[in-house]
């Protein structure tokens, strides 16, 4: 770079990283392409409702029997009767139900037949009925109530037992050598590390809410007199570190280094979707979701997991002025990204579902409500059995027969009977079932069979 | 042009997220007369430094090495403390968004960070900071000059009692916000209302015990199943609940009609008794409150309760130093550490000065073997105020413009995503850290996005900001921070000399041959009368460098 000037660097520079979106596809380290034995391509995206979702806000019963138990314990948190927006599945139950005014994408979805519900449903080692909760004669997940345990719980299904990897984590692993010749690890977030997607053998790729970003200065082109830099500063990474934390810090630089030029290209490949996605932290990441899955040829993927999130859930203050926003931004970011999997043809390849650390007390504490345990979940696409509600949705009576105090809801099925449904359509062998889901044995139904 | 698309993002993202004083801040004494203390090397001046305050800088490993390790931590704890308050109040009421005056709160952060005499207190403030977590995303956006003053409380408190800590932060509203106690009411079973639990819950979990029994080494007590502890159960956290009832903003009324003001969020909350639960209250350890007593008393006895608590030793200890000195403490040290919280030597329990001190002084602390486990990943923040520390960084205006420190670094002053701080201190990353079951909770946040993030903002630093003469495409303006490598720039033309004398500055000398090659190397390929971009390339990689993120 001997003649270059100052102006002249910064050009060159931006000229190159100009370039470098533009090119497609390039490659990374042993890409050796031709796939395994998937022949398909299918997608699952965690929505991970951080705090605490309020779901029994959500989903509502609308007949007047179970609305009156319903609003006789949320006495002020309780959504009007009158302005709920029915759904009608397509096997009509004798109790009828209801979704909060704000939730008329999913609605919309649910009524189409391209989602279902899944009721009460949370982290158990083994079926629990209230009376054997009291008396403790069956085992419980550990510091139930708790949010990052119970975040845990979710994502990990491991109970007591130490929780260093995720059921996405594990299915990525399970799946590796079929997958070998993807571009792109199985498991990508777009909100930071998370247990779901941690593994013993794969590592997650972490992007931000639009995409990788790419490292200032480092062209790919040799020709570029600050190709060197780039080497230089690889050398650097691939050093011999002294220190183990350096040596970490240095891994984590090096992934980062190895995808984010053909990550971005790939999504900088596919232009604007037709789709307009909410302006939220939400539906940005779900916004770049879909350009990824549309850029799943370029990338020679066959099998993603992703990892979006919304934050704000933790409702303890000011519920009924927060809620509408909070439902409503998942209701309509939910519903744009799967519009954009039917404008790409992809809907019956993308599922994607929703997970949050428990569900809320019935009760109010004044003017917002406290962590509890069971809740409702949301099941997307058109490989969804949609139009249905699985499970068993409770009766909402403070110290009714699901309630283990102030409204905390035993949950009648289980995340890992949740996890088991999607990993079995994801590709995942039974008997590897239980690798995925290390309860699932305690329970008699493995397949809840909202996957068609 | 991706820089400009970069700080587009910043800004996108950060609007994208829309979340009193006290204490004695006495000194710690001085030692008795004794041998004179060892000779303190520069690189030990340094990895101290790092340990001790937002920065090794030469002139302060100087000042080290003449006091010795021990007399500088007494000569810390005896300087006064640099507030926010007082220049958050001089800017005067609000003539605008009470939320733009956040930029105004991280601007005195930042000022104290990088010039406060009382570097010991702001690094421990800190570090408690990433304890009692309360955070400007969120409602307290409103609250800067709450914020502001927050942080003094922990900044006074810094070197104070514990049991005086947990009762100002209890009591300041910009936690009473944030964790919801504030405002919070008697039950009123006919509407099946019930005390909020969130500061009940995380009070123990968070900022005190923690969720299951400890030995004083801070590892898990297990009992006759092997299964550990829990410190509390549901009925505990109910009990706490219903203790923290009646407590708002101060100087109304009623405590329904309590809102927030300029002056009121600075001050500590007040009792209105007619809101306060006068019930029984069960707590730890089989202590149940008798009924009918005052909200006050209550609160006494239950913070009494809980910091007497055989857990809040080892706790404390395990996350402070975890802040301070090392990821993986050695159950001894913890231990060490945890004696010192129980009794400081004067029978006094909680002493947080005697606490630091111990923490610093341990010889697991000041290893005289290197062992590859010492240190930690140095919190992105602190890579970053070390640079500036190191190239006396300053803006045209005199003011530090960084107020999306969060969304760049993925860490701010009192700007965390929840309760939860950054990172977690057990966090740990796939690999080798995770396989040898240690952690390495900065690394949480140190994702692929987040270390490109940092890593491109050291190349604005190094290069852009001081590098380009026009302004408008450097995308910088007088309050830019901006580092000073004039002193470098003028030996730049010897490439060796060069690297050198920063490797002198950012790692006293320590750097390896890889990192001191590569840098030479790079440097000569930049031509010789182009003395600030050879600067800018060494600093740069030295910044960016694994040795550098690693906090000895």
């Amino acid at each position: 770079m001997s003649k270059l000037n100052r102006r002249e660097f910064l050009k060159q520079s931006g000229i190159a990283s100009a370039v470098l979106a533009a090119t497609p596809g390039v490659a990374y380290s042993q890409v050796v392409g031709g796939g395994g034995p998937f022949n398909d391509y299918k997608a699952l995206v965690c929505v991970f409702l951080f705090g605490g979702n309020d779901s029994f806000n959500l989903i509502v019963p609308r007949s007047n029997a179970e609305y009156t138990v319903y609003a006789q314990a949320r006495q002020n948190l309780a959504v009007l009767q009158n302005d709920l927006l029915p759904i009608v599945p397509a096997v009509p139950d004798v109790v009828e139900y209801g979704l909060h005014p704000s939730a008329g994408g999913l609605q919309t979805l649910f009524q189409s037949g391209a989602a279902a519900f899944v009721s009460n449903v949370g982290p158990l080692i083994e079926p629990t009925t209230k009376e054997q909760f009291f008396n403790r004669s069956v085992a419980l997940p550990p510091q139930l109530f708790s949010h990052n345990d119970q975040q845990d719980q979710w994502q990990s299904l491991k109970g007591k037992a130490q929780s260093n990897t995720g059921w996405a984590g594990r299915m990525a692993d399970l799946i590796r050598t079929n997958v070998a010749g993807q571009q792109m690890a199985t498991n990508a977030s777009l909100f930071g590390n998370n247990l779901l997607q941690s593994a013993d053998e794969t590592i997650a790729y972490v992007m931000g809410p639009g995409g990788p970003l790419q490292f200032e200065g480092f062209p790919t082109d040799p020709n570029d007199p600050f190709y060197e830099q780039r080497l230089a500063f690889q050398r650097i990474l691939d050093a011999d570190h002294a220190s183990i934390y350096a040596r970490g810090f240095a891994d984590i630089q090096r992934r980062a280094i190895e995808s984010a030029d053909t990550v971005s290209a790939a999504i900088a490949s596919v232009g604007n979707l037709q789709t307009v996605f909410p302006q939220s932290q939400l539906g940005q990441q779900l916004e770049t979701v879909a350009k990824l899955i549309a850029a799943r040829d370029q990338l020679s993927m066959q099998r993603q997991i992703f990892f979006v999130a919304a934050g704000g859930f933790d409702s303890h203050d000011n519920q009924n002025e927060d809620q509408p926003g909070l439902l409503g931004g998942i209701s309509e970011g939910i519903r744009a990204f799967y519009d954009a999997t039917v404008e790409l043809q992809v809907s019956d390849r993308v599922t994607t579902f929703t997970q949050s650390d428990f569900g809320r007390t019935l009760t109010s504490n004044g003017d917002g409500t406290d962590h509890a345990w069971g809740g409702n979940q949301l099941v997307v696409g058109d490989s969804v059995f949609g139009q249905r509600m699985y499970g068993s949705y409770p009766l909402l009576a403070i110290d009714g027969p699901e309630d283990v105090g102030g409204g905390r809801m035993i949950p009648s099925t289980s995340a890992d009977q949740f996890a088991a449904t999607l990993a079995k359509w994801f590709g995942i062998e039974d008997a590897d079932l239980n690798i995925v889901a290390p309860n699932i044995d305690n329970f008699v139904q493995r397949d809840l069979g909202f996957m068609l | 042009m991706q820089s400009l698309r970069l700080i587009s993002i910043i800004v996108t993202m950060a609007l994208a997220f829309a979340g009193c004083g006290g204490g004695s801040g006495e000194g710690g004494g001085t030692s008795p007369p004794g041998p004179p203390p060892p000779p303190v090397s520069k690189a030990e001046a340094f990895r101290f430094l790092n340990q001790a305050s937002f920065g090794a800088t030469e002139a302060e490993a100087d000042v080290v090495i003449t006091m010795g390790i021990e007399g500088w931590i007494d000569e810390q704890m005896s300087k006064p403390p640099s507030l926010q308050l007082p220049h958050m109040q001089s800017l005067g009421p609000p003539p605008i968004g009470p939320f733009e005056y956040q930029k105004d709160r991280v601007d005195i952060w930042i000022r104290n960070a990088l010039h406060g005499e009382d570097q010991l207190r702001q690094r421990v403030a800190f570090a408690l900071s990433e304890i009692f977590v309360v955070s400007q995303l969120g409602a307290l956006v409103g609250q800067p000059w709450g914020l502001a003053d927050y942080y003094d409380t922990l900044v006074e408190n810094a070197f104070g009692n514990y049991r005086d800590l947990m009762e100002d932060v209890t009591l300041h509203p910009s936690m009473g916000v944030y964790l919801s106690m504030l405002g919070n009411e008697k039950p009123n079973p006919a509407l099946n209302i019930r005390p909020d639990e969130n500061f009940a819950r995380e009070l123990m979990q968070l900022f005190s015990i923690g969720l299951v029994e400890l030995h004083p080494d801070g590892s898990v007590k297990l009992d006759s199943n092997h299964q550990p502890i829990p410190t509390y159960d549901q009925a505990i956290i109910e009990g706490f609940a219903h203790v923290y009832t009646g407590w708002s903003y101060v100087g109304f009324a009623d405590l329904r009609n309590a809102f927030p003001t300029y002056l009121n969020q600075v001050e500590p909350m007040q009792l209105y008794p007619d809101y306060h639960d006068t019930g029984p209250k069960q707590l730890l350890d089989g202590v149940v409150l008798a009924a009918g007593q005052p909200g006050e008393q209550d609160l006494a006895d239950a913070l009494d309760n809980i910091f007497n608590h055989p857990n809040v030793g080892p706790f404390v200890a395990i996350r402070l130093i975890q802040r301070l000195t090392t990821s993986n403490p050695s159950p001894g040290y913890v231990q060490r550490v945890a004696n010192v919280f129980d009794d400081n030597g004067a029978g006094e329990r909680g002493d947080l000065g005697a606490v630091v001190k111990a923490i610093l002084m341990d010889p697991e602390a000041r290893p005289a073997i290197p062992m590859e486990i010492d240190g930690k990943v140095k919190e992105p923040l602190l890579r970053l105020t070390q640079l500036w520390r190191a190239f006396d960084a300053q803006s045209d205006s005199g003011r530090y413009s960084f107020e999306f420190a969060y969304v760049v670094l993925g860490q701010g002053p009192l700007q965390s995503p929840s309760v939860f701080n950054f990172f977690s201190p057990f966090y740990a990353p796939p690999g080798e850290i995770r396989d040898s079951s240690l952690v390495a909770p900065e690394l949480q946040i140190a994702t692929e996005y987040q270390n490109t993030f940092v890593t491109n903002w050291m190349f604005y630093q190094t290069f852009f900001f001081n590098w380009l003469a026009d302004r408008n495409l450097a995308m910088i303006n007088d309050e830019t921070i901006l580092i000073n490598f004039e002193e470098e720039a003028a030996i730049a033309d010897d490439a060796v000399a060069l690297v050198d004398r920063i490797a002198d500055k950012l790692l006293a000398g320590q750097i390896s041959d890889t990192l001191r090659n590569e840098t030479i190397g790079m440097v000569d390929l930049i031509p010789a009368d182009q003395a600030l971009a050879r600067a800018a390339e060494a600093i740069y990689l030295v910044v960016t460098s694994p040795e550098y993120a690693h906090q000895r």
